[in-house]
């Protein structure tokens, strides 16, 4: 059997595990390990799995994703999310949509302390949303707002899907955090672009609040800088050189955890959620981890990358063609999945394919690192795109009396800016690699 | 996707105890870990030398934590299904696929818990230790042993509560 067949029945069979709502880490795991039987037999698979776990669960740079979970946590059970929302609000409330702006800004800042688009959204909505209704701000534009903005929880660093895709493809995390920064402030931008582009055509969905003193937006500043002194010493740190991300991880979460306490809004019950919450998200993630090995494992023994990088290598197309034929596919595999089992699933497949790939004349490291903003940037698409997007289920949550379908309405705009983006990003890597240039 | 489901009730007793308890030992390691790492950024300071053998440390200690996160993921339900294709399927029917899951991920885990005892025995067999601190490997090994068990254990139970849900 050719390997591309082997593989095309593993992921078929996959697929219809998946289907039938056997959780995604097993539906990877089963068809993985039987596949590993016919390839290279019983007594090899279970002399492999001795040693599976211990070998991915210690790898060290994976000790980076609990660290900033924490730290997102602590972010989100310590009220950061109010004081940011409202020192936004007090500059940019007196605008058209200046609520949905501040809660863009808000998710953005939330963003540069927490690697979760859910947690973002979910943690920025329960204090935004509530001011929104207050303002008559149409439902739309409300919900849609946030479930977008959540997503700059992961495009800004530090992000979950950036240190697995980092440690998938043996590149530096902190050239990939350096990598996304850019982009992950044009993503905000162009969300603020795409509110205000809505509440032009229809100034009721977003009133202006009135406007601010300047007393009041300097006295609500108070209560941020710990958000910007945290960011700036964590990723000074990182980007510096000083710590690995690891490190750097583990001072944010501690720093993180006196703000909560020096506000007054972390409390015991705070505390034992946030464990908790990390404890139940890490064991998530590792799950999938040990799912997706096994399937990549029996994908390696069939020899799959290899032959499907040579076959990429033969086709007579342009090479950026081709990346744009894969970026389709992750949008579409979105649809269905969760941008980390996509990202642990496909990069060990494709990523051989891409790296053989002539694009721009980049090297292969910023060629890696250029890649994987593009797969962060459409694996982001799918948190708020429909069938299901994850963020607009959590934000809908929260706002029981709007309908799903508003929302899903309301993040058409925001849509067009991602896309706008990606098409940017992918024809001017200058725009991901500058800072990781600058800063080498 | 899906956000973990609400349709069961929480559980409660022993598994339930058992899992929040590994919880917070893997809490309590996890304090390690990061104490470890300022450690180490304060020791490079102040005495140019990291600290002996953080690196391997951190390792142990976060595979030790992983396992012991996994008993209240099961138990929460948080492992991601993707229920984009059963949206329209019978409560009933769901609630037998749902079982199936369950049932599928218990067998996986008590394999790797099998195959995790036999890592133990045969690291400990050949004496293999951690490059620099010289710990014995099969310590680590074992201390995964009842994460990954109680985990097995939990999954267990989930199926057969929605399978007791299915004929209800």
């Amino acid at each position: 059997m050719s390997p591309l067949v082997v593989g095309a029945i593993l992921f078929g069979a996959m697929l219809v595990l998946m289907a039938v709502r056997v959780p995604i880490a097993i539906a990877m795991f089963v068809p993985g390990a039987l596949g590993y039987i016919a390839l290279s037999g019983t007594l090899p698979l279970l002399s492999h799995l001795k040693g599976a776990l211990y070998a991915r669960f210690s790898v060290y740079d994976l000790s980076v994703i609990p660290l900033f979970l924490l730290m997102g946590q602590f972010a989100t059970q310590g009220g950061l999310s109010r004081s940011l929302f409202k020192a936004a609000s007090s500059f940019v409330g007196h605008f058209r949509g200046g609520l949905a702006m501040a809660a863009v800004l808000a998710c953005a800042a939330f963003g540069a302390i927490c690697g979760s688009s859910v947690a973002t959204a979910a943690t920025v909505a329960q204090v935004a949303l509530p001011e929104m209704k207050a303002y008559n701000y149409s439902g739309r534009l409300s919900t849609a707002t946030l479930a977008a903005g959540g997503t700059l929880g992961i495009l800004i660093p530090p992000s979950v899907v950036l240190v697995v895709y980092a440690i998938l493809t043996e590149q530096n995390i902190a050239k990939l955090f350096a990598a996304a920064m850019i982009p992950g402030i044009i993503a905000a931008i162009g969300y603020l672009i795409a509110i205000g582009v809505v509440v032009r055509i229809d100034p009721s969905q977003g009133p202006a609040q009135p406007r601010h003193p300047w007393s009041e937006r300097l006295a609500t500043m108070r209560s941020v800088w710990p958000v910007a002194a945290i960011f700036v010493v964590v990723f000074g740190g990182i980007y510096g050189g000083v710590f690995t991300p690891t490190e750097g991880a583990a001072v944010g979460a501690v720093a993180t955890f006196v703000a909560g306490i020096a506000m007054r809004e972390l409390d015991v019950a705070g505390i034992k959620r946030a464990l908790l919450g990390t404890a139940e998200t890490s064991g998530m993630i590792f799950m999938i981890f040990v799912g997706a090995d096994m399937l990549n494992s029996a994908l390696a023994l069939s020899q799959l990358p290899a032959a499907l990088a040579d076959a990429v290598a033969h086709l007579a197309l342009p090479p950026l063609l081709i990346v744009v034929g894969i970026l389709f596919f992750y949008i579409a595999l979105g649809c269905v999945m969760d941008e980390l089992s996509m990202i642990l699933l496909t990069i060990p497949v494709l990523f051989p394919s891409v790296m053989g790939l002539e694009l721009f004349g980049l090297d292969p490291t910023e060629k890696a690192i250029w890649f994987g903003i593009l797969v962060l940037m459409v694996v982001e698409i799918g948190l708020i795109a429909p069938p299901v997007g994850l963020n607009v289920y959590v934000v809908n949550g929260l706002a029981r009396d709007v309908p799903m379908a508003e929302t899903y309405r309301g993040v058409v705009p925001f849509l067009v800016s991602d896309a706008v983006r990606v098409t940017l990003l992918l024809l001017f890597p200058a725009i991901s690699l500058w800072l990781v240039r600058t800063i080498a | 996707m899906d956000i973990p489901t609400a349709d069961l009730p929480p559980p409660r007793g022993i598994l339930a105890c058992a899992a929040a308890a590994c919880a917070y030992a893997g809490g309590a390691i996890f304090i390690v870990i990061a104490m470890l790492a300022v450690g180490s950024i304060v020791s490079r300071a102040i005495w140019s030398k990291p600290l002996q053998g953080d690196y391997e440390l951190v390792q142990v200690a976060g595979a030790v934590f992983v396992s012991l996160c996994l008993p209240l993921t099961q138990l929460r339900h948080a492992n991601i299904i993707v229920d984009f294709f059963t949206v329209r399927v019978k409560p009933s029917t769901r609630a037998w696929l749902d079982a199936f899951g369950a049932a599928l991920l218990a067998l996986v885990m008590a394999l790797l818990a099998w195959r995790l005892c036999v890592g133990t025995i045969s690291m400990r067999e050949a004496g293999e230790t951690t490059t620099i601190l010289g710990w014995p490997l099969w310590y680590a090994y074992a201390a995964m042993v009842p994460g990954i068990a109680l985990t097995a254990t939990i999954a267990f139970a989930s199926a057969r509560e929605h399978a007791r849900q299915a004929l209800r």
